[in-house]
């Protein structure tokens, strides 16, 4: 069987991944089936509910990517002031970077090749 | 057709770079009969690297002599090392060359349309061919110098079409950050053979391996080869250019991109399992080649989440997935002096299959969902994610290849992103837990950010602004398709794939018998 993979570790199968991923979306239908179809179209039924307060404008209710994960950027603040650092735009920079990482390699690669 | 074969590795890098010239004056006539030029050529370069996979697969190494009497004469008549240029083909190179071949063909559809509207494209295709060329050329070439020379055009023409749109300032910046970049990292390659030349007369991989002594200037020729493929790569902490120039070229040249980043990957691999072998100090340049794909996986995915650019964005996770092929690759490095870890069933060997099978599988993906990211500049006109939302009302196909990508970049099972991610994983924690702990909480964390990005760009109501957009014309969804498709391949058949393809791959960079030395020398004295 090509599609099962033999890594010698654990089994598992996408064809089995697929099957199931089809009997979810089957369930996922019957229920969506289920719903409410007798509905007057272009009244208040179809606008959305927000407890009597007026809806605000699409643009305005709509949840952009810079308000998304507040409490994680907040927590790390500290890392992200540190790895944020070197990301300056000035390629001078980015040159010093490209030394000092060379530099350290080949004393690490010479000191571990005479420690040999 | 055994002709066409023998011949081929000359082929696939000749037949893009006489395309490249013909391109000029084909286009300044007709623009479809360029644009035919392009395509037809692409394909069949394609055709001839799956024709050279099914010969490598049966044969083994395909060697080619430039100019000798026959192709496999690799040492001339009364001399004693190979002094003509010499492509090698393995199982490593022909992977990497079916990725290349496959990601360049679905760039130039996707350019036909994705550039429609830009200035000099006469240029535009001239350039990308000669990418083409230049990505073919690293992969096949046997020898040290045409390495650089290949990285060379590569870089060129690569610094060009970061800046093709030359109409806004930051293309330009780019495009100039990249071209200071890989003359660096190429000055540093040159440097490093120079180190080799001098001491042993010779620029052929496969004869240097033979005779190479690791005495301190290979050692810094070393370091000098590592690092200049680091760079390239555009691995954590020499990453900082990377950003800059991928999130300003044209979507399919971002795409093609991040394959120069893997073959400059391959080759730094190819400098430390083939030319230095068994004379490197492997759990040294193992744990070096670990530390960086570390510090890549998560700053690269930490950085991605805070990035309101879209194609910063998917530059940032480019970098977070390099990350990962070099933690599974670096393990097989770490633990190449044990046969029986690098044997068959042992998780050296499984983690560099990872590895590399992380490769392909980041090259289906990944390109797919910066062809997205340039689908979304091309509808909307801004690469802001914080201007963009609803967009999944009008645009079905984008939507839903987005949503393919994000759950194959995400490692969720059964796409192929998962396939390789688990073998990665349950290899490398058997070399240290932390490894796979840190690529599961990077997952985790990929996942997130798609998920942000997904929410802002595609989700909630039809925002007023975007009422006229339309879906992306026919070539760029056909693009995207071919790769979307690859990934449904691989996902359904990863088995079949990893014993065709990336056993072997992993099996020619270990090459216990020294196979890609003696292909050039002949048997090891």
């Amino acid at each position: 069987m090509t599609s099962i993979p033999e890594f010698g570790y654990a089994f598992w199968n996408p064809i089995v991944l697929i099957i199931v991923f089809i009997v979810v979306m089957i369930v996922v239908y019957f229920f969506r089936r289920r719903g409410q179809e007798k509905y007057k179209k272009d009244t208040d039924q179809t606008q959305i509910f927000l407890c009597g307060e007026e809806v605000p404008e699409a643009e305005q209710r709509h949840i952009r990517v810079g308000n998304i994960y507040w409490g994680f950027f907040e927590t790390l603040k500290e890392y992200y002031k540190q790895v944020l650092r070197p990301h300056t735009g000035i390629i001078n920079d980015y040159v010093l970077w490209f030394v000092a990482v060379t530099a350290i390699i080949a004393i690490i690669l010479l000191i571990a090749g005479i420690a040999k | 057709m055994a002709a066409l074969i023998t011949h081929s590795p000359i082929l696939i890098i000749a037949i893009p770079l006489f395309a490249a010239f013909l391109t000029l004056p084909i286009g300044m006539a007709s623009k479809k009969a360029r644009n035919a030029l392009v395509i037809v050529s692409l394909a069949f370069v394609a055709f001839l690297v799956f024709a050279l996979a099914r010969d490598i697969s049966i044969n083994g190494i395909h060697v080619y002599t430039l100019g000798a009497t026959s192709p496999d004469l690799t040492i001339p008549t009364g001399v004693m090392v190979p002094v003509r240029i010499i492509l090698e083909v393995d199982g490593m190179s022909i992977l990497m060359a079916i990725i290349w071949s496959i990601v360049a063909l679905a760039a130039a559809i996707f350019s036909l349309s994705h550039i429609a509207s830009e200035t000099g494209q006469n240029r535009f295709y001239t350039l990308l061919l000669l990418m083409v060329t230049g990505g073919f050329g690293m992969m096949f070439t046997g020898d040290l110098f045409n390495l650089f020379v290949f990285l060379e055009i590569t870089s060129i023409s690569g610094a060009a079409l970061i800046a093709f749109r030359t109409r806004s300032a930051d293309t330009q910046e780019g495009g100039f950050k990249y071209i200071v970049v890989s003359a660096i990292a190429s000055l540093m390659v040159l440097f490093a053979i120079g180190l080799l030349y001098g001491q042993y007369n010779l620029l052929n991989i496969g004869a240097l391996a033979q005779v190479i002594q690791y005495t301190t200037s290979d050692m810094i020729a070393l370091a000098l080869l590592i690092i200049a493929f680091t760079i390239k790569a555009g691995m954590v902490p020499l990453h900082l250019w990377l950003p800059d120039a991928y999130s300003v070229a044209p979507a399919s040249i971002t795409g093609m991109l991040l394959i120069t980043s893997h073959t400059c990957m391959y080759a730094a691999f190819r400098v430390c399992f083939t030319l230095y072998g068994g004379m490197l100090d492997t759990p040294v340049v193992g744990w070096i080649i670990i530390a960086f794909g570390l510090l890549s996986m998560f700053v690269g995915v930490t950085m991605a989440l805070r990035q309101k650019d879209v194609m910063r964005f998917m530059s940032y996770h480019a970098i977070s997935q390099l990350g990962y092929m070099w933690v599974g690759i670096g393990v097989g490095l770490a633990v190449l002096g044990n046969a029986e870890l690098v044997g068959i069933g042992g998780y050296g060997r499984d983690a560099m299959s990872g590895g590399i099978f992380h490769i392909l599988n980041d090259a289906m993906y990944m390109p797919l969902l910066f062809f997205i990211g340039g689908a979304l500049f091309q509808c909307t006109g801004t690469r802001d994610l914080t201007k963009m939302g609803g967009l999944a009302h009008k645009l079905k196909w984008t939507t839903m290849l987005f949503i393919i990508g994000t759950l194959c970049i995400s490692g969720i099972p059964p796409l192929n992103g998962f396939s390789s991610k688990i073998l990665i994983y349950e290899s490398v924690y058997q070399f240290h837990p932390i490894l796979a702990i840190t690529g599961i909480i990077v997952s985790i964390l990929i996942l997130a950010s798609f998920a942000k990005a997904f929410h802002s760009a595609f989700m909630g109501a039809e925002l007023p602004g975007y009422k006229a957009v339309k879906e992306v014309p026919r070539s760029m969804i056909i693009a995207m398709v071919i790769l979307a498709a690859g990934i449904v391949f691989i996902t359904l058949f990863p088995s079949l794939i990893v014993d065709w393809t990336i056993h072997p791959a992993a099996d020619a960079l270990i090459d216990p018998e020294g196979a890609y030395i003696t292909a050039v020398t002949g048997a090891i004295p």
